[in-house]
């Protein structure tokens, strides 16, 4: 794998991180479904596995800016992990509503296990590390996908000052803290 | 008011990320990443109620 097609499936990765952000909050301002404390700790960890690419794009593919991501990815696999636990028993309905048959949480689980697959899948071409120049020419497509995610994760900041105010955040949200009169 | 702190800690992360040194970023990530895991154990220990 050349160093420019490592940038560019980087810059891809930071999309499918934008999009995972973008359903969230999709389901969150459409449905009215406020995110819970693991809900958004697994936001956290998804928009933090997007530190790696960005630094992969800035500076250049390296072992160490993967292995930040694979980090997020097995810290957000225990989170979401637990949070299928708590609702495992046969009866319980699960938090939240389920999308395509599986809760959030549980896509939330697929989703950081795919990205420890891909990273360790894409950790075994070593050519991409080879080519230790100047850092590479970054494409409009990639500062996009940048862009984007930075754009996401300063709104899910916003979001979760409102959602949950100056104190701790409620177990169970179904009111902005700050928007209640 | 934790998750909004870990929340603007990621995005400043980022912004290091993207413009300042990768040693800074590194550190960055690493306090952050801390302080989820912290986080998550605090109410991983929370008493659940069960009801059966």
């Amino acid at each position: 794998m050349t160093r420019p097609l490592a940038i560019t499936l980087n810059a891809l990765a930071l999309y499918a991180v934008a999009f995972v952000l973008l359903t969230a909050f999709a389901g969150q301002l459409l449905l009215g479904e406020l995110p819970c404390p693991l809900c958004l700790l697994q936001r956290i960890l998804f928009a933090m596995l997007a530190i790696g690419p960005m630094l992969n794009i800035r500076h250049g593919p390296r072992p160490s800016h993967y292995a930040l991501s694979l980090l997020a990815a097995v810290v957000g696999a225990v989170v979401s992990g637990r949070q299928i636990l708590l609702h495992i028993l046969p009866g319980d309905p699960g938090y939240g509503s389920a999308l395509l048959g599986y809760h959030y949480y549980t896509w939330a689980f697929i989703g950081f296990a795919v990205a420890i697959v891909a990273i360790a899948a894409v950790l075994l071409f070593d050519r991409q590390f080879e080519e230790r120049t100047a850092p590479p020419p970054v494409s409009g497509f990639a500062v996009a996908a940048v862009w984007l995610v930075i754009v996401l994760a300063a709104l899910n900041v916003i979001s979760a000052l409102l959602e949950c105010g100056f104190g701790p955040c409620a177990d169970n949200p179904v009111v902005y803290e700050l928007l209640k009169r | 008011m934790e998750f909004t702190a870990l929340l603007l800690a990621t995005t400043v992360t980022m912004l290091a990320a993207w413009f300042g040194s990768r040693a800074l970023t590194l550190g960055l990530f690493g306090l952050t990443l801390a302080a989820c895991v912290a986080t998550y154990l605090h109410h991983a220990t929370d008493v659940l109620k069960l009801s059966f």
